[in-house]
């Protein structure tokens, strides 16, 4: 399951874009579910997804380079400092809590990065900034779907409603994995920014569904906007990537017996 | 706003042992005998699975073990005993059931390329090593190795969950393990995550050349866990 | 608690996990998952294109790990409703196993639309075949994970919230499943083209057996095949990690006193050193049964 290939992957949409997609959508939505209102926690799920859809293109970056070992790696880390760094940041920072994370989040991967080409000689160009990266979108991540879950990052409803009742783990996995998934699941020499990133709104969706599911229980965030509106992005990004499979792909067939090799050649 | 350096500075013995924690999660995975997707086809030797994989996989059993044994007791010891043992059983079973696979499923011979004689049963390792291959299956040495990783990450597991446990603070208990066991998750994914990248996500054990590398992963993972203790300290002992 | 009750208690767990093994390794072979599927993925590059599904998700664990723990927040969320425990699990289960199709397909479908090169076609009855199945085995896996973490939480009572247990369980069935009965599929299935106990030579790489016992091969003749051998493995497997790591520790109840905690660590000492005598045993018969490669390389490997 290792990602082969050198040299950086290329695309469409520029890196530094989708950073600041990431960064502002993400903290935006956070904050505006914060304040606005048990109506407005859906908007949490949205930065997640925002977050997720940067993470997925950072993943794409630095996995572009194989790391030894299988892309799936790179999300697990990116949750687990994101876990510590998310947590951290709420506890300490009161309303500023999410921007102290974020930079929490940053030193983190500024120095396990750091680590990875100085001490272990990964010698990947982008490691360092890669992995401060992925640690800050894991950590909105976390900070999106936890405020979708309970309509505030006040820590002590987060510890309550998300921490205490093991909802983090959750958390914790569906957003590793809708980090790690699109270009796992798009691994191969025809990769296209455009679907990978499709993919990752697709699988951001599917989070902001699953805490909305969780919202449900919780009166201080709307469950049933959650769901509608995740649903909804699901239905939509879903289609557009079966369209761009359709592109992409060699054929699409709804059955037949294998290629010989007069079509092979 | 929280009283952080007094925080820090009552707590200053768990960072210091959830540091070790994470060093020994670190070290561990090195133990593990893991041969990634060329053993899952009997191409190399090793367990046919990921490096970050098996080692969380024993490494989390083994908080579960325990978890529950620090519901029923205060020693320390215990504790980090029953963390080693969950995982050592569940790398000794995984081990012994892929042995099946690769001997009753599959046909092969377990061998090491890496070394001539195994050395701990003096076997002759290279004549039993297929064409085309770099040996399969798990030899006894790699069998010890896995153990000893298994219960090293257990410990670390246990270590870094115990002393996340005892900062003292003003929390419930369902709170205090609700966020003490994530913590402790997320410092064991990333210390599992730095070794597989230093060992290039393969190794057969101890015996392997790779593992003098090891120095490079525990200093890593130093840094980066006394780093992510400070914060957990902090964020647990602030409440 | 009663002994007697925490071993029956601990039986069922142990049945349940048995279950959750064979049906984790047979959803990872009907959709072809974890290592073995990196030849599946190679084998277009080497011009053989097939007929096998490709559910590049993750590693094993990771999503063994999100459907349990998908499970396990559904049911928890339906049991602060005041839902009875069996229609919580399952519909936890149902919910975990729906958003496990969708991993499954967009894998599938991002990585043979990333083959385009290579001229592998995308068979659309392979997806509408095979999501279903993988559905079904997912829904068993998780349902019995959360039985499993239920029981723990409820009856033996485990600190830890449920869906935590069930992310933990889900990266344990993972890891266990993907380092048994996947080798059986990996080196065995998808190889039988060559000699068996010939191990795979690197040069045989991506060559995976692309025909069936009739017609072409899929994903369904793979699980028909595993659930032989390596379904059945894992599934002793993962029950033998649920059963001995709670067994220690219910029959030397820690809370009575100190001295049976360390029974308990004794008694899984003991345990592990046994296990690596079996080991030794099973290495010390494959070595005089099989014999060596290199002095008598035409002989009859097969035992």
């Amino acid at each position: 399951m290792s990602a082969g290939g050198s040299g950086e992957a290329a695309g469409g949409m520029s890196h530094n874009t989708i950073i600041g997609l990431g960064l502002l959508g993400a903290l935006i939505g956070i904050y505006a579910a914060h304040f606005l209102g048990s109506y407005a926690s859906f908007l949490g799920g949205i930065g997640a997804i925002a977050s997720i859809l940067w993470g997925a293109e950072s993943v794409r970056r630095v996995s572009s380079y194989g790391l030894g070992t299988g892309v799936p790696s790179i999300g697990m880390i990116a949750l687990g400092m994101g876990v510590v760094a998310a947590t951290f940041g709420l506890a300490v920072g009161g309303v500023a809590g999410p921007v102290i994370a974020v930079i929490f989040a940053a030193l983190i991967g500024l120095l396990v990065g750091l680590l990875a080409n100085t001490v272990l000689k990964m010698g990947i160009p982008i490691m360092v900034q890669s992995m401060a990266e992925i640690s800050i979108a894991g950590t909105l991540t976390i900070i999106g779907l936890s405020v979708a879950m309970v309509g505030s990052f006040t820590f002590a409803d987060v510890l309550t409603g998300v921490i205490a009742t093991g909802y983090i783990a959750v958390i914790f996995i569906a957003g590793g994995l809708a980090i790690l998934h699109p270009f796992n699941g798009n691994l191969g020499p025809d990769e296209k920014q455009d679907r990978t990133l499709t993919t990752a709104v697709e699988k951001g969706a599917i989070t902001m569904i699953i805490a909305g599911i969780v919202a449900a229980v919780n009166a201080g965030a709307s469950g049933a906007l959650t769901i509608i509106i995740g649903v909804a992005i699901w239905y939509i990004a879903f289609s557009r990537f079966y369209k761009l499979v359709k592109r992409d792909s060699f054929s699409v067939v709804g059955t037949g017996l294998l290629p010989n090799e007069e079509e092979l050649a | 706003m929280i009283d952080i350096v007094g925080a820090l500075m009552d707590n200053i013995i768990s960072v210091l042992l959830i540091t070790l924690g994470g060093v020994l999660i670190s070290w561990s995975v090195h133990f593990v005998p893991v041969g990634g997707a060329p053993a899952a086809m009997a191409q190399a030797t090793g367990i046919g699975t990921g490096t970050v994989q098996l080692a969380a996989g024993a490494g989390l059993t083994g908080l579960i073990t325990a978890a529950t044994m620090m519901g029923v007791t205060d020693s320390i010891l215990l504790v980090l005993a029953s963390g080693a043992i969950g995982a050592m059983i569940m790398i000794s079973v995984t081990m012994l059931v892929g042995q099946w696979s690769y001997v009753y499923g599959v046909g092969c011979v377990p061998s090491s390329a890496k070394v001539k004689y195994d050395p701990i049963t003096k076997d002759r390792q290279d004549l039993y090593v297929s064409q085309g291959t770099e040996g399969h299956d798990l030899p006894t040495v790699s069998y010890v190795s896995g153990i000893i990783g298994g219960g090293l990450g257990g410990i670390g597991g246990a270590m870094v969950y115990y002393y996340l446990m005892i900062i003292e603070n003003s929390l419930p208990a369902t709170e205090l393990v609700g966020i003490a066991s994530i913590f402790a998750v997320g410092i064991f994914f990333v210390n599992a995550v730095i070794p597989s990248y230093n060992i290039g996500g393969t190794i057969e054990g101890f015996h392997d050349p790779k593992f003098k590398k090891f120095p490079k992963a525990v200093i890593s993972s130093l840094a980066a866990t006394f780093f992510c203790a400070i914060m957990g300290v902090i964020a647990i002992g602030g409440l | 608690m009663e002994p007697l009750t925490g071993m029956g208690v601990l039986a069922l767990m142990g049945a349940a996990a048995t279950i959750a093994g064979a049906s984790e390794d047979l959803e990872s072979d009907v959709g072809s998952q974890s290592n073995p599927n990196s030849q599946v993925q190679l084998a277009p590059q080497m011009m053989y294109p097939h007929r096998i599904y490709n559910k590049a998700i993750s590693g094993e664990p990771p999503s063994n790990a999100l459907m349990c723990a998908i499970g396990g927040t559904v049911a928890t969320v339906l049991l602060g409703m005041n839902a009875s425990v069996i229609l919580a699990l399952t519909i936890g289960s149902l919910v975990a196993a729906m958003i496990h199709g969708t991993f499954s397909v967009s894998s599938h479908l991002g990585r043979i639309a990333s083959q385009n090169r290579f001229k592998q076609p995308l068979y659309l009855d392979i997806v509408k075949s095979h999501t279903p199945v993988i559905i079904a085995y997912s829904f068993i896996t998780t349902i019995c994970i959360l039985v499993i973490s239920y029981l723990m939480v409820v009856v033996l009572g485990h600190p830890f919230p449920l869906p935590l247990l069930a992310f933990i369980w889900g990266i344990t069935i993972g890891a266990v499943g993907s380092s048994t009965g996947d080798v059986h599929y990996g080196a065995e299935r998808e190889f039988q083209n060559v000699e068996f106990g010939s191990g795979l030579n690197a040069s045989n790489s991506g060559n995976i057996v692309r025909k069936g016992e009739s017609g072409v091969r899929n994903g369904y003749d793979n699980s028909w095949f595993c659930a032989k051998f390596g379904g059945p493995v894992t599934g002793i497997a993962f029950g033998m990690v649920v059963f001995l790591s709670g067994w220690i520790t219910t029959v030397f109840d820690a809370s009575k006193s100190a001295a049976m905690g360390w029974e308990s660590v004794l008694a899984g000492v003991i345990i592990v050193i046994i296990l690596a005598i079996w080991n030794r045993k099973i290495e010390v018969a494959a070595r005089n049964a099989y014999g060596t490669y290199k002095e008598d390389q035409d002989a009859e490997v097969a035992a």
